[in-house]
């Protein structure tokens, strides 16, 4: 009997701990000194679950180093903190009447971080050096209108771009093979960024990253942390404030939640639902927490080339029998409900526009128009066959599937879940023929609606393996609405079109729209400055910290305690 | 044959306050996991959005409506674990009898057969055949079918002309059989569940149970096979043999009788290694798929909530550590029960 009293009061003494822990209180917010103005010196903590594989900008392209890469390396060309194109390393740009050419003015004195002077010609090395065929970019695609990018990236013909242009020893000259509206928008992205001559002409995945950014790069320990100090070459006078800014990878959203309670991290933006819960209800955090919306998009995607999403009538019942409110319920600290393609912030603000919406009376009678009518007082119609929808091991989506399969049950259309990993799930939603019906998703490129249409709507983005159009969705009107729309450079005329392209999109209903997604991020009172940007998620570079002069150490929770000791 | 539960042993159970806990425990379960889904007001898969949610959106917690409140997507937290329970014990108790015959049946012969002289394995057939599977799933129907046939008449040949060169040294079942279990045994055994689960295509309440099952019956053959050792060299198993009875009768009418108590003991514990695995498998999401209720994906669910809804967490949590400690002390009871020495 020993053993087993020994294991019972080891249970009961966990159970005990587990509801101690759980009942903790909120820790108070640290305090900050109350200066008015900003001050300069002090280091910023962040961390994050995640790792960051590169630093280069020609190629990484994912959320989390494009936070730090936006400190690292400045462009000609920047965002606003609403999206809207403004110089940064260039003082001024043009563009020409037929919208062919963009002019691109440096501003005088300007250095990169090993202190080497940045000129035209260094642009245009780094743009090369990033479209060049051998560098691993996925932000090359985006560049296929310009002029002369085919021969030396495709067919490798040539060994400069015709295209880019060096004009002076400040001025900088891009030529598109046809009018892009969207260009100025992919030019501000990171992709192309000048980078130091150490760089060379290729990518080397052995460079150490150098830009001209208001931060330089002090250490790198892959897979730990990075370091950036304040660059004293920057082009704003007393900017930036912070002294350095320090990332931790790879640090778990509990661990993250004490360090950031306990000050050892200023800003936590990766929280667990239940702490986003606390601190939006806790008075003292509720001023210092706040959104940020990225534009993304979030739905069903419907395989248009597999029974029964075939036929469109049980494609336009699927996005009417979809209750959006409901469906935000099931996350609202982070959804907000979207009934089109275009987001507000994108100009998909239009209360006339004909969305899709729930309508349960027209989501039966669509299903009786495709021959599959349900009733649901008996249960008995509807689509005769289960339809597989995977899913991957993600909060949002097991939570959202059930609640799908609920509300599409209601109109005979009777869903299995499969659980899969995630490159499961991406090979399986992208090949052709695999899958009838699964949740997708599609964050911002670049802010731009061209970016919501041509790479999940276009047909010349299907393929057999790894289709970005995953509903197969083909339509020659919209394909050349959206060739149209590209070219047009009167935002009125184009705004049109994209509405129009909407329309179609949401009539034929290869996407149920749902929601889009915000993410909450709560920071320490000393923290000033932060600024919440639709393009840049976490944008510290203008932040200050307002600390005391010496902050009292926070005597850790018991669940802390715990986790110092398995630390 | 013995009377396995005799009014000695029934005493020393009733006795131990422990084992009365178990039963109770058990008792509590199944009375739970069989009447709970009639008290259910709620169907455990549909959400309630405007009942089950507060205006902030996060689930409500125990009130008159929902005994044990509601979880992330609004359903019946009471149901659930009602349903949850009946799945966890059918699980459990059907993959214990699987692993509890595969290995009370290896452990019987392996036992039994210890010492004997045994057969030669026929290594050049098996291997033979090996191959011409492997052809056949690696599509070479022709040639993998040609290598059976070719493995069938080697075995013909071995058979009627024992060729030494054909086959290899002597090994009896016991040899064969701990062999087998040796190498199973060396498996983790939840990864190798995990691994098992994770290869079906579609995960049912039959994947799962069979996968545990034929899983883990290791252990139970090799206790049975200890106790086998120690019964088969008895006068009346002798006395058995003398009067010519067939091997499995004596196997089934007398040996395992007398081996019963510790297969009976170890199943009893092993219904609570079942229910963890299963809960374990759910909570990894390798178990049975959403949205029917498991106690291990309810505990998944509960987890990034932990704070704000602890009764998500805390209502499988305890669903699983009152049926684990059940099941444990009632196993104990009837160890101490069944064993004379107590007295």
């Amino acid at each position: 009997m020993r053993s087993i009293r020994r294991k019972t009061e080891l249970l009961l003494l966990s159970s005990a701990l587990l509801l101690f822990g759980c009942s903790e209180a909120t820790a108070p917010p640290l305090p900050a000194s109350g200066n008015a103005s900003a001050s300069r010196g002090g280091e910023l903590h962040l961390a994050s679950f995640a790792d960051i594989k590169s630093l280069d900008p020609a190629v990484a392209a994912d959320t989390l180093t494009g936070e730090i890469i936006e400190l690292l390396f400045a462009g000609l060309v920047d965002f606003d903190d609403q999206g809207h194109v403004v110089p940064d390393l260039a003082e001024r740009f043009e563009r020409s009447d037929d919208g062919l050419v963009y002019r691109f003015f440096l501003r005088e004195g300007l250095k990169f971080h090993d202190g080497s002077p940045i000129t035209a010609k260094e642009c245009a090395r780094s743009i090369e050096r990033a479209l060049h065929p051998d560098t691993p970019s996925s932000f090359a695609q985006f560049y296929d209108h310009l002029d002369g990018f085919e021969e030396f990236n495709v067919k490798k013909t040539e060994d400069h771009i015709r295209g880019v242009v060096v004009e002076g020893e400040r001025v900088l000259a891009i030529h598109l093979r046809e009018a892009d509206a969207a260009f100025l928008s992919i030019f501000a992205m990171q992709g192309v960024r000048p980078v130091c001559p150490s760089a060379g002409d290729k990518y080397d995945d052995t460079w150490q990253p150098c830009g001209a950014g208001p931060f330089k790069l002090d250490s790198w320990d892959r897979g730990r942390s990075a370091r950036v100090v304040r660059f004293d070459g920057w082009r704003e006078p007393g900017k930036p404030y912070l002294d350095a800014i320090t990332y931790t990878y790879g640090m778990g959203l509990v661990t993250q939640r004490f360090k950031f309670e306990q000050g050892d991290l200023d800003i936590d933006r990766e929280l667990l639902l239940a702490d986003t819960f606390r601190y939006q209800s806790d008075t003292r955090w509720k001023p210092l927490g706040a959104y940020d919306i990225i534009p993304s998009i979030g739905g069903e995607e419907m395989n248009v080339e597999m029974p029964p999403f075939d036929n469109v009538e049980v494609r336009r019942a699927v996005a009417a029998a979809i209750d959006r409110e409901q469906f935000r319920l099931v996350k609202t600290s982070a959804l907000v409900t979207l009934e089109r393609v275009l987001v507000p912030e994108l100009g998909g603000d239009d209360p006339t526009f004909k969305k899709q919406k729930y309508d349960y009376a027209a989501a039966l009678e669509h299903m009786k128009r495709a021959g599959f009518p349900y009733d649901p007082k008996t249960g008995a119609g509807g689509w005769p066959k289960p339809i597989v929808y995977p899913i991957y091991k993600q909060g949002l989506y097991e939570s959202s599937a059930q609640v799908i399969q609920q509300q599409l049950a209601k109109i005979g259309l009777r869903l299995e879940l499969k659980v899969v990993s995630y490159p499961t799930y991406l090979a399986m939603t992208k090949r052709r023929a695999t899958v009838a019906l699964s949740p997708a998703g599609w964050s911002q490129d670049f802010p731009d609606p061209s970016d919501f249409f041509d790479p999940i709507f276009a047909s010349n983005q299907i393929n057999d393996e790894d289709s970005n159009n995953g509903a197969f969705y083909s339509n020659p009107k919209l394909d050349d609405l959206l060739v149209r729309a590209r070219r047009e450079l009167d935002p009125a005329v184009r705004k049109k079109m994209y509405d129009e392209a909407d329309t179609i999109v949401c009539d034929e209903a290869p996407w149920a729209m749902e929601y889009q997604y915000k993410y909450y991020g709560v920071h320490q009172p000393y923290v000033k400055g932060l600024r919440w940007s639709t393009v840049w998620p976490n944008f510290v570079r203008d932040v200050w910290l307002d600390k005391p002069r010496k902050v009292a150490s926070r005597r850790p929770s018991v669940l802390g305690w715990m986790l110092g000791l398995l630390k | 044959m013995i009377e396995l539960f005799d009014r000695r042993a029934r005493r020393r159970f009733w006795k131990n306050r422990g084992a009365r806990v178990g039963v109770f425990l058990v008792a509590l379960l199944v009375v739970f996991a069989l009447v709970g889904p009639f008290f259910a007001r709620h169907d455990p898969n549909v959400s309630d959005f405007v009942n089950g949610a507060t205006s902030l959106g996060e689930p409500i917690g125990p009130n008159g409506t929902y005994w044990l409140g509601t979880d992330r997507i609004f359903r019946d937290v009471f149901v659930r674990l009602a349903y949850g329970a009946r799945l966890s014990l059918i699980i459990a108790i059907s993959a214990t009898v699987i692993s509890t015959v595969i290995g009370a049946a290896v452990g019987l012969v392996s036992g039994f057969y210890e010492g004997t002289q045994g057969a030669r394995i026929p290594y050049a057939s098996i291997a033979l055949g090996v191959v011409g599977l492997g052809a056949i799933f690696t599509s070479h129907g022709r040639l993998g079918g040609g290598l059976l046939i070719a493995a069938l008449v080697v075995l013909a040949i071995a058979w009627v002309l024992p060729l030494k060169w054909l086959d290899g040294p002597r090994m009896d079942a016991d040899t064969a059989l701990m062999r087998l279990v040796d190498i199973g045994l060396s498996f983790p055994f939840l990864l190798l569940v995990m691994a098992l689960a994770a290869a079906f295509d579609r995960t049912t309440v039959a994947t799962i149970l069979w996968t545990l099952g034929l899983t883990s019956w290791l252990g139970t053959a090799r206790v049975v096979r200890a106790k086998t050792l120690s019964v088969r060299n008895l006068d009346y198993i002798g006395a058995a043999r003398a009067l010519g009875q067939p091997v499995p009768r004596i196997l089934v009418s007398h040996v395992l009788p007398n081996v019963s108590g510790p297969i009976i003991v170890l199943s009893t514990s092993q219904v609570a290694s079942m229910i963890v695995a299963e809960s374990v498998l759910s909570y990894l999401g390798v178990g049975i798929a959403p949205p029917t209720p498991t106690w291990g994906h309810m505990l998944y669910e509960g987890q990034d909530v932990y704070l704000s809804a602890p009764w998500l967490l805390a209502a499988p949590a305890f669903g699983i550590l009152l049926s684990v400690l059940g099941f444990n002390l009632l196993g104990e009871g009837l160890r101490d029960a069944l064993d004379p020495k107590e007295d």
